[in-house]
């Protein structure tokens, strides 16, 4: 079509230029400023959500009832509905909670993964393929089968209402395994030959040689881990009941279950807004990172 | 001492000994992983299946074979907690993986990389964000009376308030939309990424024959991301199959409103933590299992199918 226009109308021809060449450059310029409406569009429905939590979140004129109609600015603009919100809700506790949690999942589950991956790849024992197979395999069963036998299991050990119930589970991180291994694979086996030659043990060797190369894996794995911590609501819920151990999500979750929905817009937005804060702050700095993390364990798996 | 015998009794003897020193570090360094895999991956898969077979109504169960299964397939609420699960789960990723790429396709083709790079985080964005999070801020959004911003919207051009999350009839498409707002970032990086990957000559070819954008779209780009389509097909049956938080959270544990927001895995956590039927609860989580392998299989299959034509 635009081919056909281009032949039709009768343009000016610039000297020792194609005669179809302003009108295709008109027609691109049309069509860039349509896609970028379009995306702009877009984007506004995926910012607005955000934009009206905030704006009801200082509005202590929507503490009760949600203001008619929407306004940009809130009517009665405040900061007092976010000490209401950590006066009924106790978001800093939730908060600290999640953070120990997410550390300790990250730790354990960084030694996990990096341990066997390093083993996988360099140390190549007997069986490793077996381990690696078995391994990747474990990653297909989906969490809701196995939750009931690993709540009673914690329920047997008495580690229900702990922690022990986030950190011993996080051994158990096959895909950090696989991305672990993947990464070492690219290293080269003569830094550790050269090392065992030397005398340095296989301890030496992963912590002095190869660890420090392994940084863009290890921080894949603590942004993934963190996110996935500080985003859990399931597994929280089934294995903390003591409201002083509550994560965020699930200090949140069950504020907003006990007092019904769509109660107290302003409070409760303000209360989300807190949870999402460190998420929002940490994407802004790596978004890249967190985009590339991301993308990279949904091409892998 | 026993490596002369070994190089004295050949390739044999080298097979038949076990474990050298390299073996067993090796085999120690993965050793927290394999305790966590049997722990927490093998030992809960078999127990849940043993589980499954038996009556636990209290601390003691005793054998009942096939029973819990029979009781779960002839729940009447069982099935309508699948085939909600299933509608959602079906919608959502045909309407998410067509928009998400129709969107990558737009910002692949923007000419600035800042523009492509700006464009994707925002579109990202909402991937961070927590299902509690998500939920609560769509609970206000599509909030049933005219206050609601969506329902405003829409009284502005002159339709009545809808009951988002309170109509039966809305509810489950509702719960799309939502997820859709979540998690069409993720598609759509995914999508970009393979977009980038396709190789530029076949582009350059078809225009040499002439083909407009559209086309080279349709006959090029489309054909040769078909696996990639196939994984987020899988993947996104396999994650909708286990829709929880956000149905939790908005309908509660009765799936309201009428049920209709009763997922199967809404269903296998409130027979096992408030009915305290965990070999009821096992049996129905085997069960979705095998939903979704089931599912995954056909989609693989069906997909087989077209390479051969």
């Amino acid at each position: 079509m635009a081919e056909h226009n281009s032949w039709n109308v009768n343009k000016p021809v610039r000297p020792g230029r194609s005669p179809r060449l302003p009108s295709k450059q008109r027609n691109q310029r049309m069509g860039r400023i349509f896609l970028v409406t379009v995306l702009s569009l877009g984007s506004l429905v995926m910012i607005v959500p955000f934009l009206w939590m905030l704006i009801t979140s200082f509005d202590w004129g929507a503490r009760l009832n949600i203001p008619f109609p929407p306004r940009l600015f809130p009517r009665q603009f405040s900061i007092r509905t976010y000490e209401v919100a950590f006066l009924n809700i106790d978001m800093l506790k939730y908060i600290l909670n999640s953070i120990i949690v997410a550390v300790g999942v990250i730790i354990v589950s960084l030694l996990s993964a990096l341990l066997s991956g390093y083993a996988l790849s360099k140390i190549r024992f007997r069986g490793a393929g077996v381990v690696l197979v078995v391994a990747l395999s474990t990653m297909m069963i989906p969490f809701e089968m196995t939750m009931i036998p690993q709540y009673l299991l914690f329920d047997k050990l008495r580690l229900l209402d702990s922690y022990w119930a986030f950190y011993l589970p996080a051994l158990n991180y096959a895909f950090g395994t696989f991305l672990a291994k993947q990464f070492i694979d690219q290293l080269p086996n003569t830094l550790r030959e050269a090392a065992i030659i030397d005398g340095a043990r296989e301890g030496t060797v992963f912590w002095r040689v190869y660890f420090p190369l392994c940084t863009p894996i290890v921080a894949t794995i603590i942004i993934l881990q963190f996110l996935g911590v500080w985003n859990d609501l399931l597994w929280p819920l089934l294995v903390l009941s003591d409201a002083g151990k509550y994560t965020i999500q699930l200090g949140l979750a069950m504020f907003t279950y006990n007092q019904g929905l769509n109660r107290m817009p302003a409070i409760i937005m303000a209360a989300t807004t807190v949870s999402l804060l460190p998420v929002l702050v940490l994407y802004l700095f790596l978004q890249r990172y967190i985009v590339e993390s991301i993308a990279l364990s949904g091409i892998k798996q | 001492m026993s490596a002369n015998v070994n190089a004295m009794s050949g390739r044999k003897q080298i097979r038949k000994r076990r474990w050298t020193r390299n073996d067993r570090i090796g085999f120690l360094f993965a050793t927290p992983m394999l305790l966590g895999i049997i722990s927490f991956s093998i030992y809960p898969i078999a127990a849940a299946l043993f589980m499954s077979f038996q009556q636990t109504n209290g601390i003691m169960g005793h054998w009942v074979g096939l029973h819990n299964y029979s009781i779960v397939l002839s729940d009447s609420v069982f099935w309508r907690s699948l085939s909600n699960t299933m509608f959602m789960g079906v919608l959502s990723v045909v309407s998410g993986i067509v928009v998400s790429f129709v969107l990558a396709s737009l910002i692949n083709s923007l000419p600035w990389t800042f523009g492509r790079n700006f464009f994707k985080s925002v579109y990202f964005l909402p991937n961070v964000v927590s299902a509690v999070a998500t939920s609560i801020l769509f609970s206000f959004l599509f909030y049933p009376g005219e206050e609601g911003l969506l329902n405003f919207l829409l009284g502005q051009i002159g339709l009545g308030p809808v009951g988002w999350f309170t109509d039966p009839t809305f509810s489950r498409f509702s719960i799309v939309l939502m997820s859709m707002w979540g998690a069409l970032g993720y598609n759509t990086i995914i999508f970009l990424a393979a977009l980038q990957s396709v190789p530029r000559d076949l582009y350059e070819a078809a225009e040499v024959d002439g083909a407009n954008g559209i086309r080279k779209w349709r006959y090029i780009t489309i054909p040769y991301l078909r696996p990639v389509f196939l994984f987020m097909v899988v993947m996104g049956t396999i994650g909708g199959m286990k829709r929880f938080t956000d149905v939790w959270l908005i309908g509660g544990t009765a799936g309201n409103p009428d049920g209709t927001l009763l997922t199967s895995v809404l269903y296998i956590y409130r027979t096992a933590f408030i009915g305290h039927q965990m070999g009821l609860a096992t049996a129905a989580s085997y069960l979705l299992f095998i939903v979704i392998l089931i599912l995954t299989v056909l989609i693989l299959r069906t997909n087989r199918r077209h390479d051969i034509d």
